[in-house]
């Protein structure tokens, strides 16, 4: 099977776990755990089975009473899945990650239309743009709730698209928008406008769980290999890779999602996911 | 065997087996379970419960009125503010809640006290859902009127005539009340006390506690 319909068919598997809290009558009463997500969704979600890692986190460092629990917890969950799969996760099972799937013909059209975009994304700059997720992660999940009780889950764009904009539909009338409404509103249109402009733009530069998962990327079980000797530097494999990185010189790069596109891409094989081999 | 290798094994032995440790000997599942996942954060899904202020019969989840309420109720109306340790909304509230009832308590704290509220005697149950008792706790979903599941949630209980007897009735409200002023907030809540208290005035004397 190609590569990607295995990875669309995960994807899609993975977000029915995620979302296993429905009704079916009396027959099935929805699941509701105390386990935390390894990805990207909101506990507020209607559906949703488990609890976002970011909000446990902000709960363990909330006006710096350190409940160790609450922080140790959702890490130690992430930590190992991140030592056994690296970033795959973002790229074979977070929903968000699903979501920018299905965005990604946007910014990969306007890419081709507009030179612009393209310069912007092969400027100097850009690489030193993917160390915001880690600020957004270290000032918004862990310092503001310390020091001002601000969190990062006020303001989520993906707790308002998966929690907000559901709520609202289903219960009409049945709920008012409160203070943190609107700026999460601007919050969220910043966020549409970043996945439609720039292929997994989220995930790039902003995604706290990203930035929680990339340090595993250089010690996990599964990683993307590059065969150097056989690489001829044509450069499909980069131009496929929806994370912006340059491929052909990789060795387990932080923003691998391990996607597997540049494996699918690759002419000469010379790409490969590499599990528990070692030579 | 590279020497990676044996840093994955490591890491993944001490990594899965501190997790695998917590969850067996630690009551972390059951806290995310009861303080996120059951709870329903209002500041995170940016949205407030508009509840209807009117004192109704039924209970949330159709169980009875907790033991401390209907005793409590033979001798005035009862308020209780539900809240979580870690609340935005709650925060907002907490100042008004503590003004209107000129009392002064920590978050943290669960506190019951007799309060005379200009001449009527009011229960006051402050219950952080984070520390409660298990009694306490199962009285959350008894008055989350509209099964929100939602904190900060305000409850007033009174009695009203009820078709031959006198019984309990309650009403609630959630979150920053959908209002942005304090002032208003703080009228707000007024009112629902005021209409508690009045229908206790009326209906109390046919009011029996078994």
């Amino acid at each position: 099977m190609i590569l990607r319909f295995k990875r669309l068919i995960s994807q899609f598997f993975f977000l029915f776990l995620t979302n296993l809290n429905f009704k079916i009558g009396d027959v099935f009463s929805g699941v509701k755990t105390g386990l935390c997500y390894p990805f990207f969704y909101c506990h507020a979600c209607p559906s949703a089975s488990a609890a976002c890692p970011l909000r446990a986190i902000e709960i363990g460092v909330y006006n710096g009473k350190w409940n160790w629990k609450f922080i140790l917890y959702p890490l130690l969950i992430i930590g190992t899945v991140g030592i056994l799969t690296g970033r795959a996760i973002c790229g074979w099972a977070c929903p968000i990650g699903l979501l920018q799937r299905g965005t990604a013909k946007v910014p990969q059209k306007l890419k081709k239309k507009y030179p612009v975009i393209k310069k912007i994304g092969q400027h100097k700059i850009e690489p030193y743009l993917r160390y915001i997720k880690y600020i957004v992660f270290i000032s918004l999940v862990i310092i503001t709730p310390i020091f001002i009780g601000f969190m990062f889950t006020d303001i989520c764009p993906v707790g308002y698209l998966v929690g907000t904009i559901p709520i609202s539909v289903f219960n009409p009338g049945g709920f008012t928008p409160n203070s943190f409404f609107y700026i999460a509103l601007v919050v969220f249109i910043l966020f549409l406008v970043l996945i439609f402009t720039i292929e997994r733009g989220w995930c790039r530069y902003f995604c706290p769980i990203g930035a929680m998962f990339a340090p595993f990327n250089k010690v996990s079980m599964l990683h993307v290999h590059v065969n150097k000797d056989e690489c001829v530097h044509c450069n499909l494999c980069a131009n496929a890779c929806p994370m912006g990185i340059d491929v052909p010189n990789m060795n387990r790069d932080p923003e691998c999602i391990l996607c597997g596109k540049c494996i699918e891409a690759c002419p000469k094989d010379a790409i490969s996911y590499e599990r528990w081999r070692y030579k | 065997m590279k020497k990676i290798a044996a840093v994955q094994i490591a890491l993944l032995v001490l990594v899965a087996g501190a997790g695998g440790a917590m969850l067996m000997y630690t009551d972390v599942y059951d806290n995310i379970h009861d303080t996120i996942v059951s709870t329903l954060c209002l500041s995170c899904i940016k949205l407030d419960p508009v509840s209807s202020l009117e004192f109704i019969f039924e209970t949330g989840n159709g169980e009875e009125h907790s033991d401390f309420v209907l005793e409590n109720l033979t001798t005035g109306i009862i308020f209780i503010e539900y809240r979580s340790d870690v609340c935005t909304a709650c925060d907002i509230m907490a100042p008004t809640i503590k003004d209107i009832f000129d009392l002064s308590f920590e978050k943290e704290d669960t506190i019951y006290k007799l309060v005379d509220y200009n001449g009527s005697t009011v229960h006051f149950y402050h219950i952080n859902l984070d520390h409660a008792t298990k009694i306490q706790e199962d009285s959350f979903p008894i008055y989350d009127k509209d099964n929100r599941r939602g904190v900060p949630m305000f409850v007033v209980i009174t009695v009203k005539y009820n078709r031959g007897p006198i019984d309990p009735c309650y009403t609630a409200a959630y979150g920053t009340l959908g209002i942005d002023s304090e002032e208003e907030r703080r009228d707000f809540v007024i009112d629902m006390i005021n209409d508690g208290i009045k229908l206790y005035e009326q209906n109390y004397e046919g009011y029996k506690y078994h």
